[in-house]
């Protein structure tokens, strides 16, 4: 058979009246084309809808029937989100006195505030599961010892269970070691979490290395620390990066345990706008706004984990 | 010498007093360690809270009861009816987002220009903030502005604006919605990846020994999809049996327990009505359910990566 494998005119991938008679072709783009259209709807329209919602007014926001597009864009929504989580943060007076602008607020949601900590609980996740998660994924990668496989199947298990599946007792050990309401306790349960799922990831990018590289560093006599440090994690950097960004986000979105484990004056992001949409009287315009401020750093992290997404996904089991 | 080098010798020294056998162990401990405290050790523990009557604002009280609250799961209706939410939830949210995720999948395949851009674009819902996705949902299905109300009316589906989030008949099926699409984006990508992973080699090879398209997809595309979909597959059950946040946002269960799943109803038993034993024992339900899809993941996964 021959070998040669570029594309010859008159192979094509497919042979059949719906790619070769003028009528099929056609038919076949009509029916590609809606079933893309519909289902482009579906996935994009509530994602526009978010955008437009934020760009209404308090006003145009109460209408019926809702307008599809902003009659008057504004972004009072986005200024009341910051006016807002100045006020509930007590920094009004000094921002009215810096800029001697008047802010009162009659909604009370601090997302700046949960930013803040969802910031500082998810970078904290993120470097215990890269750091803990690839020097054990490594061992687990090059060496042969008891029990591997169990642990194996025990951290990929441990993906699946958090969450709402261990809510309950996960609040009684955060009671017992007095971790409540601390965000100390939260970073070291997303890591737990994470961690295994950087184990997986990078387990497949060390399994990929090739071997000669690592029997030259032996060669040149070093240690097996010195080859994981000096030769590993250099030419690693772009999977501990994509690592570090799946721990985040996370962490990121997090509800469960966020909402079960913190108070209010430490919710994170998710928390901080269920509160908000669960209350009284809720503005959808702020609420809008609010949730564009903070997908963006998901998306900013989209667009450089997309590669590794499916891998990550599926703990390597199948890749891009 | 400096801080590194000292460092880097009392780390040699504590090494050194393992013997040279255990050695290799090291390096998993951190991971161990945390993994056990934080999600083995609760595990142990809601096994063992879920024979106590034990309330959340007085834990020390607890009180041994044996299988009861197990026996109330089989004699409660509100559970009954939450278990059968559940059972609705996963086949039809993962049937709904595989079929919608597999065909989006195949239309990102079929040479649409910068596929890489329209994936990214496409994995928006599934990367968003739970709450953010839920929240939007919410507003569209919801009160009197809601858009998806005014859409109806428009098709002609309805004569004016209805209650969904707050009807008993309803309220169930939202959140469905919500759901399939922010998961048939992640089956899709799935999809599309596995597609792009058969070899255009094997197509040709069957075309020269006279394979006919229909022949081609039986023998070659479905086998080679057949292990990564099963993976997909089981991640779809997963993630729609675990969901709590998509149900939490938009109706927090109710009215009544009309659209509470069991992680729903976990949640409202442990933190609303305080009877941590029970809310173990439903946890204990959950397990069981996660174990059995677990146990099927490695299997698969062992299949496609021929071990660890």
């Amino acid at each position: 058979m021959a070998t040669d494998t570029t594309d010859h005119p008159a192979i094509r991938r497919n042979e059949s009246w719906l790619y070769d008679t003028r009528f099929g072709a056609i038919l076949r783009r009509a029916i590609l084309a809606v079933t893309g259209v519909l289902l482009g709807i579906f996935l994009l329209f509530p994602l526009y809808w978010m955008v437009a919602t934020a760009l209404k007014t308090t006003a145009e926001i109460q209408q019926i029937p809702p307008t599809v597009f902003p009659v008057d864009p504004s972004l009072e929504g986005f200024v009341s989100v910051i006016e807002s989580s100045l006020q509930t943060s007590g920094l009004d007076s000094f921002v009215e006195g810096l800029l001697g602008i008047d802010i009162s607020s009659a909604i009370d949601i601090n997302i700046i505030g949960n930013i803040y900590n969802s910031l500082f609980v998810a970078v904290g996740a993120g470097l215990i599961a890269v750091l803990f998660g690839s020097v054990a994924a490594y061992v687990l990668s090059r060496r042969e010892f008891w029990g591997k496989n169990g642990i194996m199947s025990l951290l990929l298990a441990s993906l699946m269970f958090p969450g709402t599946a261990i809510m309950v007792p996960e609040w009684e050990l955060f009671a017992a070691l007095n971790l409540f309401n601390s965000r100390l306790g939260l970073i070291m349960l997303y890591g737990a979490m994470t961690a295994p799922f950087v184990v997986w990831l990078m387990k497949g990018f060390f399994d990929d290395f090739p071997t000669s590289i690592i029997d030259a560093a032996k060669v040149d006599q070093c240690t097996p620390y010195e080859t994981f440090r000096y030769i590993l994690v250099p030419m690693a950097r772009n999977s501990l990066i994509a690592s570090f960004i799946f721990a985040f986000l996370l962490a990121w979105n997090e509800l469960v345990f966020a909402l079960t484990l913190l108070d209010q004056s430490q919710f994170t992001v998710p928390p901080g706008l269920l509160t908000f949409v669960q209350g009284f009287n809720t503005q959808w315009n702020v609420v809008a706004a609010a949730s564009i401020l903070i997908s963006i750093p998901v998306l900013i992290g989209l667009a450089y984990i997309q590669r590794y997404f499916v891998q990550g996904l599926t703990g390597g089991a199948v890749k891009g | 010498m400096s801080y590194a080098d000292t460092a880097q010798a009392s780390v040699d020294r504590v090494i050194e007093r393992v013997p040279p056998r255990l050695r290799v162990y090291l390096p998993l401990v951190p991971v161990m360690s945390l993994v056990g405290v934080f999600i083995l050790y609760p595990i142990a523990q809601a096994i063992y809270s879920s024979f106590f009557d034990k309330s959340l604002l007085d834990p020390a009280g607890a009180e041994f009861v044996g299988l009861e609250n197990y026996q109330e799961i089989v004699s409660d209706p509100d559970i009954h009816e939450v278990i059968w939410n559940t059972f609705v939830w996963v086949s039809v949210g993962s049937i709904a987002s595989i079929l919608i995720g597999f065909v989006i999948g195949w239309l990102l395949y079929e040479k649409i220009p910068y596929v890489s851009v329209a994936s990214a674009i496409v994995l928006i819902p599934w990367v968003l903030p739970r709450v953010v996705g839920a929240s939007i949902w919410k507003f569209m299905f919801g009160g009197s502005q809601g858009i998806i109300n005014e859409l109806l009316v428009q098709l002609g589906a309805i004569d004016q604006y209805i209650v969904m989030l707050g009807s008993t008949d309803l309220s169930l099926y939202p959140p469905i919605v919500g759901m399939i699409w922010r998961l048939a984006p992640l089956f899709a990508l799935l999809t599309l990846t596995s597609l792009q992973g058969v070899p255009d080699k094997l197509y040709e090879a069957a075309r020269m020994d006279g394979a006919t398209p229909y022949e081609q997809f039986r023998y070659i595309t479905l086998p080679m999809l057949k292990y990564p979909l099963a993976i997909g597959f089981l991640l779809m059950l997963i993630y729609n049996i675990r969901n709590f946040s998509m149900v939490w946002v938009m109706t927090t269960g109710g009215p009544g327990v009309s659209s509470s799943t069991l992680p729903v109803m976990i949640y409202r038993t442990a933190f609303v009505d305080f009877q941590v034993g029970l809310a173990s024992a439903l946890s204990m339900l959950l397990f069981a359910v996660l174990l059995v899809f677990s146990y099927y993941y490695i299997k698969v996964y062992n299949r496609i990566r021929g071990g660890f």
